[in-house]
């Protein structure tokens, strides 16, 4: 933004230059102390005089002087800086950017406001930043960069959807996304009520992949800003949908020079998977093995002896015998992991071109294409994008913009997000339990699919090979995305403008799944050929009227906007599914026997009316106050409009007097919020007794049958969220130190829960709003500019803390049970954070029948014995039982930072970016296989170090291997051992640039670079991802590992060229 | 100019926004617009058949709650699981969180709710006369079978017989003013409904009158139940099925026995039944997929006298396995079939049929004569002989044991066994490790409804 008015001023002096006639004097260079480059357009001002000149367009100018003159340099968005001129011929002027100025706007909903005048908590987030590490997304932008903006990585596929939690959660079940606001569009993701990015009806619901990225359309190189809304007093501009926080996309527009400008930005490079699970080789497993049959042998058979045969056959039951192909091991040791990670290329291109028309109008077209293909074969990305920004003066007073950003996605996806014994299976858990004694192609190269598909025998499990899933499954998913809109602005008066504003959202999405004939289930000898067709439309329209009054007289700032706005979405949704296909030569439903399929449209709209209004004093006395009413037809019929109103004031302290003096502080400033902010994620018709068919039969015939499905609840009401914000902004040496903090608190209240009923209604639960949650935390970034000149570091440093609690529940305060994956896993009570692991809790290992005889008795552990687990007896009553389950951890982090350092000398720029997340857990549910003891596939190598005797207790974590331990100590029961930190250290990005120094006035700039992105994470976290979270789209069961696609690095080379 | 701009955007605004916010459902009928015609009732009762299918009515919790809880099966060895929930409900040890009995009570209601819509919406429509009775008389006759079991299996139950309205505040009624209000229902359900339908599987008169008879002997009204039950032989043409083997299997649905079937079809479609899964022993199907559940106890398969022609139909004792080894396992045969997909089978199950009311009619006769007519004429069907006052044991005993081999595995047996008061001797004789002492006669009312209810008591017996 501040770029974009920089030219802007810089086109309207310019005109001046020419015609000077320069006579002889100084001359000089203005640079700026960012980049070293020159600045066009300062005022070169002779003091107590009227004369001056302003800089050409590469920063030069030339006046005349007399010895004893003083020039005075100013430019909006730098520091006015006076040099005496003595006897000097040549005067180069370095200005220090005034960080803090006036000219620095930032978009806050509906508008923009000096940054300075700002009083709720905003992070702006520029264009540098979003495309100084190559962003496959513009959510990946934000990664580590927004003190209260946390973005998770739940899945490293090609398009995956990126996760951000503003401030925490403060949603049980209405959803916890932030709304998106894309040119003046608000956008939300909206995921859970529509399957079709994910949603596979012969699927088990937990086993759905994760949704797709609706944002993903758009091409992070046409952002010129992200704001993120995070208090509040700020997202409450946005009423029914701001409780989560709002993310403001603004993309670019001509910077309207004299000149057209092109722009070519490119990457290209390649991924691999960032990091391998540490699983047993071939011999460690058949030990393992052993030790497993023989540990169940002799804790099941009384007289058993552990050198009695081991063979197929040899102990009359398998789970106390050894496969064969495990004793007469063949020397077999596949790598399966290796197998099914390939290096994949990226690329990306990107073209635009902005100019001016004539003096009246200006334009931005940009064109780009992205492809990413997956570290698993047959995953990919592709994304083709253009975007037309059109900006004209119509008359004096009139403005038109016009906007349109068509795009296209196509998204190869796998079943990967998933177990290996889900339909279609998992195919990196698959690999995972796979024998690595398992030869994974035939003699013939053909996919080993023959013996048994990994059923051994000796009690081991079977699964699908991994390769024959990714030779059998497809998925596509093709989106178009379109944006459009159209302004008008009229200038009333000159303080007074009038603003209507139209735009769509266009989606259409066509996904098509196909699992072959090819692909064996497990030990199935006959395939489950099957395929499915959706397709979605999604109509989003809204239309915006706005005043906006700005006036400055002497002290006093004044602004105030009022608007009134409606908005409506239509969506309709076909799926059509078939099996039976004969064979796999046609792919598509027309290929099968078409068995069912559905249409579905649904539709919400809101209406509403804002008011905002600014009052500065002295730019010292800051006040803002907004209020907005939305009638959303997702409301029940009693409670159709909400208010949501917001408060914040600010206190320049360094303007005052006494500060005022001690130069070293530039900016001090306290700011304090109260807004209030609705969730309005309800269902379309959740307000409304819906009737759904329940049909019959008779004479064999179904006939039509409709009933009730649903009870009205006319009272049907939005989640509502109060904050308040206490920030401090606080910079010094002219803010090359600057330090923001923020303390804030969220009280969501009204929570949209399903609450029990009376079955006497024919219904047992009714959507109902009752509960709270409770977020709170701090908020640190702190700037600092170590060096400037021609050595520049500078260092941006963020921190974050929240803590997320349940309040209330309802009535009773009953806790909700949630099964995840695998049963019931979390727990959401009061005093907790929202989706809490529940299980019991490992307290040690049994080293010797005393340590059994003196522990509690563990009611749950049919027959322990030494080296199985010791649980916890969290009641106290001496026994251990259902009862001494209790919260094991929670995905929600403690604290998540950032940190980057940025370095320049002459042409080369420096930039390493650390990221971090403390205290999260994660529920790893592959621990139920690969680290359940049970030796039954393959296993985490952490089970080399188990429990062997006493004298041999391995790390003291693990216990003893037992092919039965169900049986006995029960050790795989839901516990501690399965949640494990998912703290994590990142080595986020680092990136090596070059600026060729180019003296040619055709070329402005032409930058090469290099980036690795996620080259080292260090966790103690034993899966793929310390972030995954497999399903996302529930707040119940967070932070669940059943199978995850693995994060990637990456290595890229880019240019940047603008000519 | 900005007073007209104002104005004009506002006028705009304001018009266009009165409906603006207002908007039905598209994809699914809403309740404030249904309920008009007299299609919209046809389907609404429709749906009433429809939710007998579901798990917590005819689909499964009946026959755990009417079947295994009583002497005629238990659960057999798997006791993991679902397995336990059943086991439990076997042995009485359940609790009131117990998964069926939620699913009964839930179930139950769920037809009954949708009865009561029925029921207070057709009151105040004009159609057709004829049909608006029908439906009326179905709606009474759906409601009163649920009520019916409800109060046979929790006693104190709320009597609602309206829509139910958020705030309502529900008491408890014991099972007699249940029945009170059943035969009141049930009388006129008999007089609206028609002796037979087209759509078969429709209740019929003979289907109110069937049920009336049971709720009046549940009430003790013997000769009231007599009439009744004479009414229904002289004039509603039923006939008993010779062999008995001809009730059984897809291809003898809906015979000219059967007085109350719920129909259930396959296809994926959501309306096949499962019982043919829950009761084969295993690896006995063609989807290899038989539980074993709802396992006759040896108790039943000595129950029935040596040529008794209803065994073979009714149960089996052995089976081969797909290995080829004959195993030794009861099972329950009478909703045998051939389902191409787990539980998605054609079989129906058989609510009341004929020989039911000749077995009530000689319980109404009482000892007498012509009471034992009656039972012979089941007998004689099931190829024994005729039994008399001369044969050993009491008329109640003898009664009571041709209900159970002939009506064995329909739901009947619990009710039986608490009309005719042995329930607890019955139970322990059969599965000895249940001391007398532990079978309650009433199960325990789901804990949610008690959470929910505060007003509602426990059963405590």
């Amino acid at each position: 933004m501040k770029k974009q008015l920089l030219m802007m001023l810089t086109l309207t002096l310019l005109a001046f230059i020419s015609q000077d006639a320069l006579a002889q004097g100084v001359t000089g260079k203005v640079t700026s102390s960012e980049d070293n480059n020159g600045v066009p357009g300062v005022n070169v001002l002779i003091k107590g005089t009227t004369r001056g000149v302003v800089t050409d367009f590469e920063g030069n100018y030339k006046i005349d002087v007399s010895s004893g003159d003083v020039l005075v340099f100013s430019f909006v968005g730098f520091n006015t800086q006076e040099v005496a001129v003595n006897n000097q011929g040549v005067i180069n002027v370095v200005l220090e950017v005034d960080v803090q100025s006036l000219s620095e706007v930032i978009v806050v909903g509906y508008g923009t406001l000096a940054k300075v005048r700002v009083t709720g908590s905003v992070s702006s987030v520029s264009a540098e930043r979003i495309t100084e590490v190559p962003a496959l997304t513009a959510e990946e932008s934000l990664i580590g960069q927004v003190a209260g903006v946390q973005v998770l990585q739940t899945s490293g596929e090609p398009g995956a959807n990126a996760v951000i939690r503003i401030r925490g959660s403060g949603s049980i079940s209405a959803g916890n996304d932030p709304l998106y606001v894309v040119d003046g569009i608000p956008i939300s993701k909206n995921l859970t009520s529509v399957g079709i990015q994910g949603g596979l009806n012969r699927r088990a619901g937990r086993f759905q992949v994760p949704p797709a990225n609706p944002l993903a359309t758009i091409n992070p190189n046409d952002i010129q800003s992200i704001e993120v809304l995070k208090d509040a007093s700020a997202a409450a501009i946005y009423g029914s949908r701001g409780a989560n926080g709002v993310v403001i996309i603004t993309t670019k527009k001509s910077s309207n020079s004299n000149k057209g400008v092109f722009s070519f930005n490119m990457f290209a490079g390649q991924h691999s998977v960032a990091n391998k699970i540490d699983l047993m080789d071939a011999e460690q497993l058949i030990a393992y093995t052993r030790d497993a049959r023989n540990n169940n042998y002799l804790s099941s058979v009384p007289g058993a002896s552990i050198s009695d045969p081991i063979g197929p056959g040899d102990r009359g039951n398998a789970n106390y015998e050894m496969p064969e192909s495990y004793i007469n091991w063949d020397g077999t040791n596949t790598d399966w992991q290796d197998l099914l990670f390939q290096n994949a290329g990226v690329q990306s291109y990107n073209l635009s071109y902005g100019s001016p028309v004539n003096n009246k109008s200006t334009y931005y077209v940009s064109g780009g294409y992205f492809k990413q293909d997956g570290i698993i074969e047959g995953t990919s990305f592709e994304r083709f994008n253009l975007l037309m920004n059109l900006n004209s003066e119509l008359t004096d007073k009139l403005k038109l913009n016009l906007r349109l950003a068509p795009s296209v996605t196509n998204n190869n996806r796998k079943p990967v997000n998933s177990p290996y014994f889900a339909r279609p299976p998992g195919i990196v858990y698959s690999g995972l339990v796979h024998s690595p004694t398992v030869k994974p192609y035939n003699a013939d190269g053909s996919i080993n699919q023959l013996d048994n598909q990994s059923y051994l025998g000796g009690g081991t499990t079977s699964a699908s090979n991994p390769l024959a899933i990714i030779e059998a499954v497809s998925d596509n998913l093709f989106q178009f995305q379109t944006q459009a809109s159209l302004g008008l602005s009229y200038e009333i008066l000159p303080e007074l403008t009038f603003t209507t504003f139209g735009g769509a959202y266009i989606n259409i999405y066509d996904r098509n799944f196909y699992r072959a004939n090819t692909l064996l289930y497990r030990t199935a000898t006959e395939g489950e050929p099957y395929a499915q067709s959706s397709s979605s439309t999604e109509v989003n329209w809204l239309w915006e009227n706005t005043l906006n009054y700005e006036k400055e007289v002497g002290d006093h700032y004044f602004n105030a906007l009022g608007g009134l706005m409606m908005q409506k979405d239509v969506l309709s949704i076909t799926q059509v599914e078939a099996d039976n296909f004969p064979d796999d030569l046609v792919k598509t439903i027309s290929g099968g026997q078409v068995f069912g399929g559905t249409s579905v449209r649904e539709e919400w709209s809101l209406i509403s009316a804002l008011l905002r209004v600014n009052y500065t004093f002295k730019d010292k006395y800051l006040f803002t106050g907004t209020i907005r009413s939305d009638k959303s037809s997702r409301f029940g019929s009693n409670n159709q409009t909400g208010y949501f109103p917001s408060f914040s004031v600010g206190w320049r302290l360094n303007e005052e007097s006494f500060l005022s003096s001690i130069e070293k502080i530039s900016e001090l400033k306290l700011r304090a919020s109260w807004g209030q902010t609705g969730n309005f994620e309800i269902p379309n018709y959740g307000s409304v007794g819906l009737l759904s068919p329940a049909n019959y039969n008779f004479n064999g015939q179904e006939i039509n049958g409709i009933i009730q499905s649903t009870t009205p609840n006319p009272d049907l009401t939005w989640e509502k969220s109060s904050q308040i914000d206490l920030g401090v902004e606080f910079g010094m040496f002219n803010n090359r130190l600057f330090l923001l903090a923020d303390y804030y608190r969220t009280v969501t209240s009204d929570l949209l829960l399903n609450v029990s009923i009376t079955s006497v209604s024919g219904f047992s639960t009714a959507l109902q709003n009752l509960g709270e949650v409770e977020n709170k935390g701090f908020e640190f970034s702190l700037l600092t500019r170590n060096f400037v000149g021609d050595f520049t570091w500078e260092t941006e440093l963020n921190l974050s803390t929240n803590k997320n609690e349940v309040l209330s529940l309802n009535e009773k305060n009953e806790p909700i049970f949630s099964s995840g994956g695998a049963g019931v896993r979390h727990i959401t009570r009061v005093g907790d954070p929202i989706g809490s692991y529940f299980g019991y809790v490992v307290e040690g290992i049994y080293q010797n029948d005393a340590d059994i005889t003196n522990s509690p008795v563990d009611t749950q552990a049919p027959d322990p014995s030494p080296g199985d687990f010791k649980f916890k007896d969290v009641d106290g009553d001496g026994q251990i039982t259902p009862d001494d389950r209790t919260v094991t951890g929670s995905y929600f982090p403690d604290f998540t930072w950032g940190i980057t350092n940025r370095f320049g000398y002459k042409g080369f720029d420096l930039s390493i970016f650390f990221q971090g997340v403390e205290g999260n857990e994660i529920l790893n549910l592959t621990s139920r296989h690969l680290k359940n003891g049970e030796a039954n596939f393959n296993s985490y190598a952490v089970f080399n170090d188990r429990w062997k005797s006493e004298a041999d207790p391995g790390n003291g974590k693990i216990p003893r291997a037992d092919r039965q331990t169900g049986n006995h100590g029960n050790n795989n029961r839901p516990s501690s051992f399965q949640v494990e930190d998912g703290s994590f250290f990142r080595l986020r990005s680092i990136s090596l640039g070059y600026t060729l120094p180019l003296k040619n006035a055709s070329i402005d700039k032409l930058r090469i670079y290099v980036s690795g992105n996620n080259l080292f994470t260090a966790t103690d976290y034993l899966g793929y991802n310390p972030e995954v979270n497999n399903i996302s789209t529930s707040s119940l069961t967070p932070g669940e590992d059943y199978g995850t696609y693995p994060l990637t690095k990456s290595f890229v080379f880019g240019v940047n060229f603008n000519f | 100019m900005k007073k007209i701009i104002i104005s004009l955007i506002i006028g705009i605004t304001v018009s266009a926004c009165s409906d603006f916010t207002e908007l039905a459902p598209i994809s699914n009928r809403n309740e404030s617009a249904f309920y008009n015609t007299a299609d919209d009732f046809i389907f609404g009762i429709n749906a009433s058949y429809a939710m007998l299918q579901q798990d917590g009515v005819y689909g499964r919790a009946y026959w755990t709650m009417f079947e295994m809880r009583a002497d005629n099966t238990d659960q057999g060895p798997d006791q993991t699981g679902l397995a336990r929930v059943f086991t439990d409900i076997n042995q009485f040890t359940e609790d009131a969180l117990n998964e069926q009995i939620d699913a009964a009570w839930t179930g139950s209601y769920r037809v009954i709710a949708n009865c009561n819509v029925i029921l207070d919406r057709i009151e105040s429509i004009e159609i057709d006369a004829t049909l608006k009775s029908q439906i009326i008389g179905e709606a009474l006759f759906l409601r009163s079978l649920m009520y019916y079991h409800l109060a046979v299996a929790f006693g104190n139950i709320p009597l609602q017989l309206t829509a139910f309205v958020p705030g309502d505040v529900l008491v408890q009624t014991n099972a007699d003013a249940v029945y009170t209000q059943l035969v009141g229902d049930l009388t006129t359900a008999e007089t609206n409904l028609s002796a037979a339908n087209a759509e078969v599987g429709r209740a019929t008169k003979g289907a109110a009158a069937t049920l009336l008879a049971k709720v009046l002997l549940t009430q003790g009204d013997k000769g009231g139940a007599a009439i009744v039950l004479e009414r229904i032989i002289s004039t509603y043409g039923y006939s008993l099925m010779d062999p008995y083997s001809d009730l059984w299997g897809v291809a003898n649905e809906n015979n000219g026995e059967s007085i109350f079937e719920v129909q259930f079809i396959s296809g994926g479609i959501g309306q096949g039944s499962a019982f043919t899964n829950d009761f084969s022993p295993s690896a006995d199907l063609q989807t290899g997929e038989g539980f074993g559940r709802n396992r006759p106890t040896v108790t039943m398969q000595n129950s029935y006298e040596v040529n008794d022609l209803r065994f073979a139909s009714s149960m089996g004792d052995t089976y081969v396995d797909g290995g080829g080894v004959t195993v030794t396992a009861n099972y329950v045969r009478k909703f045998e079939s051939n389902p191409p997909n787990g539980n998605d089978s054609d079989i129906n199950f058989v609510v009341f049929r004929y020989s039911d009311v000749f077995l009530m009619y000689a319980e109404a006769l009482g000892d007498s004569p012509a009471g034992y007519v009656e039972i012979n004429k089941v007998r004689t069907r099931a190829g024994l002989p005729d039994i008399d006052g001369a044969t050993p044991g009491t008329f109640d005993e003898k009664l009571l044991h041709e209900r159970q081999v002939e009506l064995a595995f329909e739901n009947h047996r619990w009710a039986d066994l608490l009309r005719f008061g042995v329930a607890a001797q019955k139970v322990n004789e059969a599965e000895p490790f249940i001391p007398v002492s532990a079978v309650r006669t009433l199960f325990l009312i789901p804990q949610r409804e008690l959470d929910i209810n505060s007003n509602f008591t426990q059963n405590s017996n």
